[in-house]
C-alpha cells in the first residue's frame, strides 16, 4: 500500500511540472500558463458550475477525474487582460466567442466565469439558451404570459435558472446594498416593495414559479439598475447566444401554434441585458453551430450565426476567436491523460491522436474515452 | 525383367536342393544374370521351362484391359478434338479474313474476344477456344505393366507421387545430415554465402501441387508436406539440393511494381512531389499529390482532414502515412469527388499509398505490398435485386 502511493506520488511529482499548475487564481494567469491546467476547488465548483455551465462530456469526465481542471488558453486570457484595462464606466463591453465544434467556447466562458467570480462581479450566466429554446421534455411546462400580450412562458425554465443566479451570487446577495428600486404587484394579495432586498424577489420566483419569468424581467432591470449607480460590477455569460436569432423555436403554445424565440418572455430579457445602454458590466457571448442546427451552410463567423438582426443589436463587439489546440497544448493535454491513467500505451499513439483528432480538443477528448 | 527371373529361380531352387555345386553354381550365374542381363547360351537356367512366365504373358489383368480400352477411347477422343479445333481454327482465320497457315492461338484469343464479346465478371466464364491439351486435363499414363504389376514402388499407398516426394525430401535430408556430419568431421565450417535465399519465393499452394503431382492432395498431407520441406530448408546444407527444392517454390509476386516506380518531379520552391491520378474507390474518384519535404500536412478538397468528420475515414486516410513513417515528413494534397466519405477515403488512402512509393525503401514496399495499401478495391455497390428488399436481403419469412 505504501509502496503503491509512493509510486502515485512519484509519478504524479515527476509530471506534473509539465501540464499543472498551482496558479489557481485566474487573476494570476499569464502567458507563461498557456496549455496548463488549473485545478478549480470542489466547493467553489459546485457553486459556479453546479446548475450548467460546463459541457455535460466534460463534467462526466471529471467525475472520473475526481477533480475539475481547466486549461488555461489564449482566447481567455485575452478576455481577461481586456477586462482588467477596460474602463467600467464606459458602456458595457461585448466580447463574442466563436469557432469551430469542439474548440472549447463554453470551457473559455467557465474560465472567464472563475474569473469574474473572484473578482467579485454580479454574475448572470446562461448556461446554454437552447436549453430553454429548443429542448422540448414531455412535460416542458408552458403558459401564456399574465403581464405581456402573446407572450409565453417557461416558469419552470425561469425558475431553475433563479435558482442557478442564487447560487452563482450566494455571498454577494447577503449584502445589504441590493435593494429593489420600485415595488412590483404580481397579484392582489403578492407584491414586493420598493426597497426589499434583491433575494426576495429571487426567493418569490423560485417559491411561486407562476411569477418566475417576470421575476427574471424585473431582476434583470434591477441589475442593471443598480449596476449604472456604481453599486457593483456585473458580468453577463450567454452561450449559444445565437439561439436567441433563429426563425423558430420548438416550443409550441396550448393551440399548437409555433413560437419564435422573441415571443419568449426570457428572450426579451436577455436581448434587454445585451443592449449597450448601461455600464459597469461585461458581456461574454458565445456563437455556437449546435445552438442553429437549421443552418444550411456550415459558417463558424458570428455574422453567419448572429444573422444580421443579432449582429445589428450586439454592434459595436469584440470577436474573439477559440482555435484548436496548438501543439504545446495538445501535448500538455495528453500527458495529463497520461497521468489519469486515461491514455496508456506507446507514445506513438500520440501521433496518431493528433492526426486523427486533427487537434480539436472535443474529438481528443471523445477518441482517448475508450483508450 | 531381372526380377521376375529371380522369383523364377527361387522356386526352382527347391528342386535342386540336394545338389550344393549346383546350387553355387546358379548363385554365381544369377548374379552374373541379373548385373548384365546378358544371356549365355549354355546356360543351365534355360533347360528349364518357365511356365509361371510363360503363362503370365499370356494372361493380360482385368485392371489393365480397363485401361487400355480407356487410353484407347481417350487418344480417339483428343485425336478427334484436335481435328475439330484445327478446322475451327482455319474457319476462324477465314472469318476473320487472315492466312489460315499462319494463324496462330493468340490470334484465336483475339478473334474470340471480338466475335463473342463478353461482360461476365470471371475471366474463365468468358467463351473460349483453346487446343484440347489445355483444355481437358491430362491424364496418368498406366501405373502398371501388361501383368498387372504396378511399376511405381508407392503404387499401394494410392498416392505414388506424392509419397515419393515425401520420400525423396527424406533422402536428402538423411544426405544432408551425413555431410554435415563429415564437415564436422573435418571441423569445418557451413558456408555464409551458399546459405539459400528463400525470402523472394514461397512454397507452391496445394492446388498448384496437385498439379505438379497429378494426384488429390488434402489439407493434412499438404502440411505434411510443407513441414518436411521447411525442416529441409532449415538445414545449413540444403542448398545441395537446391533443384529439388526449387521445383516446389514460386517466386512472389511482389517485383512487378518496383520496376514502374516514377521518379518523383521538383516544383520551384525545389521540393519533390509526385501526383497519382486515378485514385478509385467504389464511386469516388480523384487524385493525390504527395509532396516531399513536408511537415505532415493533409489536404483534402482544400480543407484539411477535417473534411471527413468520422474518425473511421479519418485513420484510412493516414494510415499509409503512420504505416511508413512519414506522417511529419510529407505533405498530401488530394482531389475527391464523387462518392461518400467511406470511398473517398479509400481512395485517397491507395493514392497516399501509391505515391509513397517513390520515397520508401525497397523492404517498404514490400510489406506495404503485403499490407495490401498497394491493392486497388475493385468492389463495387451490388445492385438491387426485384422481388426482394436488397442486393441478398430477403423479405422475412412468414408462415402465412
Amino acid at each position: 500500500m505504501l509502496i503503491r502511493n509512493i509510486r502515485y506520488a512519484c509519478r504524479r511529482y515527476s509530471q506534473a511540472v509539465t501540464f499543472r499548475t498551482a496558479e489557481s487564481s485566474p487573476a494570476e494567469h499569464n502567458s507563461n500558463h498557456v496549455g496548463l491546467f488549473y485545478t478549480i476547488n470542489k466547493d467553489l465548483c459546485k457553486q459556479l458550475y453546479g446548475h450548467g455551465g460546463l459541457p455535460k462530456s466534460y463534467m462526466k469526465q471529471s467525475k472520473t477525474f475526481a477533480e475539475t481542471v481547466i486549461m488555461v488558453r489564449q482566447p481567455a486570457l485575452d478576455i481577461i487582460a481586456c477586462m482588467k484595462a477596460s474602463d467600467l464606466e464606459k458602456p458595457v463591453t461585448k466580447y463574442v466567442l466563436y469557432g469551430e465544434e469542439g474548440t472549447g467556447r463554453s470551457m473559455t466562458i467557465a474560465h472567464l466565469l472563475h474569473y469574474a467570480f473572484e473578482e467579485g462581479y454580479l454574475i448572470i450566466h446562461v448556461p446554454w439558451v437552447s436549453d430553454w429554446l429548443r429542448r422540448v421534455q414531455r412535460h416542458k411546462e408552458m403558459s401564456n404570459s399574465l403581464t405581456r400580450e402573446g407572450m409565453v412562458d417557461v416558469p419552470l425554465d425561469a425558475a431553475a435558472w433563479l435558482l442557478h443566479f442564487k447560487t452563482q451570487n450566494q455571498h454577494l446577495l447577503k449584502s445589504p446594498e441590493l435593494k429593489i428600486s420600485k415595488e412590483y404587484v404580481w397579484s392582489k394579495r403578492e407584491k414586493t416593495e420598493a426597497g426589499a432586498p434583491l433575494s426576495e424577489l429571487i426567493e418569490l420566483g423560485i417559491s411561486r414559479v407562476k411569477y418566475a419569468c417576470d421575476v427574471v424581467d424585473a431582476i434583470v432591470h434591477e441589475v442593471k439598475h443598480l449596476s449604472n449607480t456604481g453599486k457593483f460590477k456585473t458580468f453577463v455569460a450567454v452561450d449559444g447566444y445565437n439561439g436567441f436569432f433563429n426563425s423558430l423555436t420548438r416550443l409550441k403554445t396550448p393551440t399548437k401554434k409555433k413560437v419564435a424565440p422573441e415571443e419568449v418572455t426570457l428572450t426579451t430579457s436577455i436581448l434587454e441585458l445585451t443592449k449597450g445602454d448601461w455600464k459597469n458590466g461585461v458581456i461574454v457571448l458565445s456563437a455556437d453551430m449546435i445552438a442553429n442546427p437549421d443552418e444550411q451552410n456550415k459558417q463558424i463567423f458570428p455574422m453567419n450565426l448572429l444573422y444580421r438582426k443579432g449582429f445589428n443589436h450586439l454592434d459595436p463587439f469584440v470577436p474573439v476567436k477559440v482555435d484548436r489546440y496548438s501543439e504545446r497544448e495538445f501535448i500538455t493535454c495528453a500527458n495529463y491523460y497520461r497521468d489519469r491513467l486515461w491514455l496508456r500505451g506507446p507514445p506513438e499513439i500520440e501521433a496518431e491522436l493528433k492526426l486523427t483528432s486533427a487537434f480539436n480538443p472535443y474529438k481528443f477528448m471523445e477518441q482517448c474515452a475508450p483508450l | 525383367m531381372s526380377n521376375v527371373i529371380k522369383l523364377t529361380i527361387r522356386q526352382v531352387i527347391p528342386v535342386s536342393k540336394y545338389s550344393s555345386c549346383l546350387f553355387n553354381s546358379l548363385n554365381k550365374h544369377v548374379r552374373e544374370y541379373s548385373s548384365k542381363t546378358v544371356t549365355n547360351a549354355d546356360d543351365i537356367f534355360k533347360q528349364f521351362t518357365d511356365w509361371e512366365t510363360l503363362s503370365k504373358k499370356k494372361t493380360v489383368s482385368k485392371a489393365m484391359k480397363a485401361y487400355l480400352e480407356r487410353a484407347r477411347q481417350h487418344d480417339e477422343f483428343m485425336k478427334k478434338q484436335e481435328v475439330e479445333y484445327n478446322i475451327g481454327k482455319r474457319h476462324l482465320a477465314n472469318m476473320m479474313g487472315e492466312d489460315p497457315e499462319t494463324f496462330t492461338q493468340k490470334d484465336v484469343d483475339r478473334a474470340i474476344e471480338y466475335l463473342f464479346p463478353s461482360g461476365i465478371y470471371d475471366p474463365a466464364a468468358r467463351p473460349l477456344m483453346k487446343p484440347p491439351e489445355e483444355v481437358f486435363p491430362a491424364r496418368k499414363a498406366a501405373e502398371f505393366d501388361e501383368a498387372g504389376r504396378p511399376h511405381h514402388f508407392l503404387f499401394y499407398t494410392g498416392k505414388p507421387n506424392f509419397f515419393k516426394l515425401l520420400y525423396d525430401a527424406a533422402e536428402h535430408l538423411q544426405e544432408s545430415y551425413k555431410f554435415e556430419d563429415k564437415v564436422i568431421r573435418k571441423k569445418a565450417v557451413p558456408d555464409q554465402n551458399s546459405k539459400l535465399e528463400l525470402s523472394s519465393s514461397m512454397w507452391v499452394t496445394k492446388e498448384e501441387l496437385e498439379l505438379i503431382l497429378m494426384e488429390k492432395v488434402t489439407d493434412l498431407e499438404y502440411e505434411n508436406f510443407k513441414l518436411v520441406m521447411e525442416r529441409l530448408v532449415s538445414l545449413p546444407y540444403s542448398y545441395r539440393c537446391i533443384e529439388f527444392i526449387e521445383k516446389y517454390r514460386k517466386p512472389l509476386a511482389s517485383q512487378k511494381f518496383a520496376l514502374e516506380i516514377p521518379k518523383p518531379k521538383f516544383d520551384e520552391e525545389g521540393r519533390a512531389y509526385i501526383t497519382t491520378y486515378e485514385c478509385l474507390r467504389k464511386k469516388a474518384r480523384g487524385d493525390v499529390t504527395i509532396f516531399s519535404p513536408g511537415t505532415g500536412k493533409v489536404t483534402i478538397n482544400g480543407r484539411d482532414i477535417t473534411y471527413f468528420e468520422d474518425i473511421q475515414s479519418r485513420e484510412q486516410v493516414i494510415f499509409p502515412l503512420i504505416f511508413t513513417g512519414l506522417a511529419n515528413k510529407v505533405d498530401v494534397e488530394c482531389n475527391i469527388e464523387g462518392g461518400g466519405p467511406s470511398g473517398q477515403a479509400g481512395a485517397i488512402r491507395w493514392g497516399i499509398a501509391w505515391g509513397l512509393r517513390s520515397f520508401v525503401e525497397r523492404s517498404m514496399l514490400e510489406s506495404m505490398q503485403v499490407a495490401g495499401l498497394l491493392t486497388r478495391d475493385h468492389r463495387r455497390r451490388e445492385r438491387k435485386k426485384p422481388g426482394q428488399p436488397g442486393a441478398r436481403k430477403k423479405p422475412t419469412w412468414k408462415r402465412r
